[in-house]
């Protein structure tokens, strides 16, 4: 069964790291580039990311990631180097097309934000098992009901989707053609839905069911199986981002 | 000593006119195998349910009666609370994996979490169960990656992680094949050896007959008879209640070969041989 | 009707790991159960005839054509294949509409189609639940519901999976009907199932999968008598052939009755 968690397992103090830890950083990428807007600053964030994924032995598996992003951020710099309405300064001109320095600083800000963001929450998803994320929510105060929600989902949908293809069959074999134009592709979503969402009502009321008979609404205070990752530096990590981000709000307001 | 007690349990579903569950009444002593019979719709699962308070708290509807697990009365506490008396596998092994688990050691691991067992003594349970049914093997394993007979035996262990003094069983082989069945009555035998009370609704009336202590016979919501294999499959009326003796006892009954100094007939593959070997003597 | 030569087959192409290999049989009138441990390949064997699947090496050729390069829904005229779980296939509203689903589709006329479908649910014994939601049935009417959905379809070949799962007694007697019923109408019934009582006193031939491949195959008495390969392929024998066996009885006894015929022979 494929889980459609992009977690890797690599042995790093990336990992180590306490999710919530993590989560702090995201919000420190984020906010440090909106409080001080420069390009130094964006870049310097992205630098750190990059490294401490490059730490977690996992750059190549944000390849992916990056080129599906980069590709919808091509599209951006196009649009807006060549459209943007104060558009001014000509940059270069191939044939008929022109590109303006506006749009393109413009567009290249947007994509340094974008590629930050990504980065800041590839470390969390690389490196954190989805489990161990919201177990520490958890900890934390969310609802075990809705983290358990959270966490079955990675299971449960590539459960759905191995029921898909055996309705497809199922259905197949009763003459449905499934291949073909777009017309018979939509005569064929009726009959492959509605299996398939009857379907995990039933399962879902069945797990209902077996979670209730494994206590899953006792009252008792819960217990883990693993004790709460800690990270030695975490409380400093942690002191040091939100020093950070105060810092830089400080900065912004005095200069 | 009296482990589970059924006194005149009434149950309607919502929405549903006709009674469920009509007037039964039977006790279980600890320590018994007992088996469930009876067509589908009969009120075998329905009855399960009853017995782990899933009637009526999960299904709400219309009650009545009593049922005591251990003194405890179902009806007036919380499933969690029944949980640590009684536990539940289902038919289906798909539907009884949690989904928030991704090994088969942290999916037992729920509901000790759930009950609040302290980590050393779940690291512990988990070892003893996981050597119990012989899926030490796949603990680090996908639950949703193992075979039907595992991912059933997983289910057992995890109830049986929790610790109760009865467990219930709905079908557990419905959906497996023979071997996967027969890893499971392996499983279910040797709870029966450490004393557990099991209550079990099956149709494998071979398997029955060869394990259980007394068997309940249900029809249309009632109980029509509690009494030994022996007695039951011997009934002649059997069929009508939709139920068809095991093998062994057809046979014997048409060639009229009872169990000698009883009135009964051989149900299973031993008894039938030792009789029959007796007549063509 | 259906020849099946040098058959091979992998769902990972990459991999070594073959789930079928070498599978060479033939298939006549006589109705056929397939058995064996499940990941021996039965369901994989069955999705291939039914064109679900494609070989990587070998050919299956029904009645006389090659079915490669043909689609699943174009052999759904020739021959039909139960699923194991009703829940996979029903979404109409009525048991009428769920059964002629498939006709339709074969483009059979309304009319027709509608006779076709309540003539299957008459061999299923539902005939009396045209207008219920299927959802409202239970799960081994529902099971009964998916056979009459492709019986309607009357097709010469037809393909059960596991069809007494989950059925009680009358269940598998109304099943045990159908398949006599069909048999007579001069089909080629097979069926995959774990239950060796049922087989012995339903199917005139049995062929045993091990591993992916044929470990036995031939009349039923033939295949429950070959005790090395039942054992190998983890099959039980029937019950009854057990206590016969037990009672040093002579041959392989596969029903009550002819257990009961050589006890009053022997007297």
């Amino acid at each position: 069964m494929n889980s459609i968690s992009l977690y890797v397992e690599r042995n790093s103090f990336v990992h180590d790291i306490d999710p919530i830890t993590k989560l702090i950083y995201i919000v420190f990428a984020i906010l440090i580039p909106i409080i001080l807007p420069s390009f130094t600053i964006s870049f310097i964030c992205v630098g750190i990311s990059l490294v401490l994924l490059a730490f977690a032995k996992v750059l190549r598996k944000t390849v992916p990631v990056f080129s599906f992003v980069f590709l919808i951020l091509i599209t951006v710099i196009i649009i807006q180097g060549l459209f943007k309405p104060e558009n001014e300064t000509i940059l270069f001109q191939i044939g008929p097309i022109t590109m303006y320095q506006e749009g393109l600083l413009f567009a290249l800000t947007i994509t340094l934000r974008v590629i930050n963001i990504v980065s800041a929450f590839m470390i969390l998803v690389l490196t954190t098992k989805p489990s161990e994320l919201v177990e520490s929510l958890v900890r934390k105060g969310l609802s075990p009901r809705i983290g358990y929600m959270i966490v079955s989902v990675f299971q449960i949908i590539p459960e759905m989707m191995a029921a898909v293809s055996t309705i497809t069959d199922a259905q197949r074999a009763r003459g449905m053609e499934t291949e073909g134009n777009f017309f018979v592709r939509v005569k064929a979503f009726l009959p492959l839905i509605g299996p398939v969402v009857l379907g995990s009502l039933i399962n879902t009321k069945e797990r209902a069911m077996a979670l209730e008979v494994r206590g899953f609404n006792s009252r008792v205070p819960k217990t883990y199986l693993y004790e709460e990752k800690t990270y030695a530096h975490s409380k400093l990590i942690q002191s040091l981002l939100l020093l950070g981000i105060a810092g830089a709000i400080v900065w912004r307001i005095v200069s | 000593m009296k482990k589970l007690a059924v006194e005149g349990l009434k149950y309607k579903y919502p929405q549903s006119e006709s009674l469920a569950l009509d007037n039964i009444s039977f006790t279980v002593n600890e320590g018994e195998f007992i088996g469930i019979i009876g067509r589908n719709s009969a009120g075998k699962s329905t009855l399960c349910q009853a017995l782990v308070g899933l009637v009526p708290h999960f299904y709400k509807g219309a009650y009545g009666g009593k049922v005591l697990v251990d003194g405890l009365e179902v009806k007036t506490h919380s499933i969690a609370d029944i949980a640590l008396k009684v536990g539940m596998v289902f038919q289906n092994p798909f539907t009884q994996v949690t989904g928030s688990k991704m090994s088969v050691y942290e999916e037992i691991a729920f509901g000790l979490e759930n009950i609040g067992v302290p980590r050393s003594e779940m690291v512990q349970r988990i070892d003893e169960v996981l050597k119990m049914f012989k899926i030490e093997h796949v603990k680090d394993h996908n639950p949703f990656d193992l075979s039907g007979g595992q991912m059933q035996r997983m289910a057992i262990a995890s109830i049986i992680a929790m610790r109760p003094e009865i467990i219930v069983l709905d079908e557990p082989t419905s959906q497996l094949d023979p071997g996967g069945s027969e890893e499971v009555f392996q499983a279910v035998q040797s709870l029966k050896k450490q004393g557990i009370t099991i209550i079990m609704a099956e149709h494998k009336m071979e398997k029955l007959a060869q394990y259980c202590d007394r068997i309940l016979l249900l029809d249309n919501g009632k109980a029509v008879d509690y009494d030994t294999p022996e007695k039951i499959f011997s009934r002649d009326d059997l069929e009508s209640y939709g139920v068809a003796a095991p093998v062994y006892t057809k046979v014997c009954k048409a060639l009229g070969a009872k169990k000698q100094g009883t009135n009964t007939y051989p149900v299973t593959l031993e008894e039938a041989e030792a009789v029959l070997k007796e007549i063509r003597r | 009707m259906i020849n099946v030569k040098n058959l091979s087959f992998s769902y990972k192409k990459t991999e070594g790991a073959r789930v079928l290999s070498d599978i060479h049989l033939e298939f006549d009138q006589r109705s056929t159960a397939i058995i064996g441990q499940n990941g021996a390949g039965k369901t994989t064997f069955v999705k291939l005839l039914k064109g679900l699947l494609k070989p990587d090496i070998g050919q299956i050729t029904i009645k006389g054509q090659d079915i490669k390069g043909k689609t699943a829904a174009e052999l759904a005229r020739t021959i039909g294949l139960i699923f194991q779980n009703p829940n996979d296939q029903i979404f109409k509203r009525t048991v009428l509409d769920e059964v002629m689903f498939g006709p339709l589709n074969i483009q059979m006329e309304k009319s027709a189609a509608k006779e076709k479908a309540i003539e299957a649910l008459k061999m299923a014994g539902l005939d009396h639940h045209l207008d219920t939601n299927p959802h409202d049935l239970s799960l081994s009417e529902k099971k009964l519901l998916c056979m009459a959905s492709v019986m309607a379809m009357e097709t010469d070949i037809i393909i059960f999976d596991e069809p007494t799962i989950a059925q009680d007694n009358q269940g598998k007697e109304k099943i045990k009907q159908i398949i006599q019923t069909l048999k007579d109408k001069g089909k080629l019934v097979m069926t995959i199932i774990h239950d060796m009582d049922f087989v012995a006193e339903n199917f005139e031939r049995t062929i045993v999968f091990n591993e992916g491949k044929v470990l036995a195959d031939g009349p039923t008495r033939e295949v429950f008598s070959q005790k090395q390969a039942l054992l190998q392929a983890n099959v039980e024998a029937p019950y009854i052939t057990q206590l016969a066996d037990k009672l040093g009885f002579a041959g392989t006894v596969l029903s009550i009755g002819e257990f009961i015929d050589k006890v009053d022979a022997n007297k």
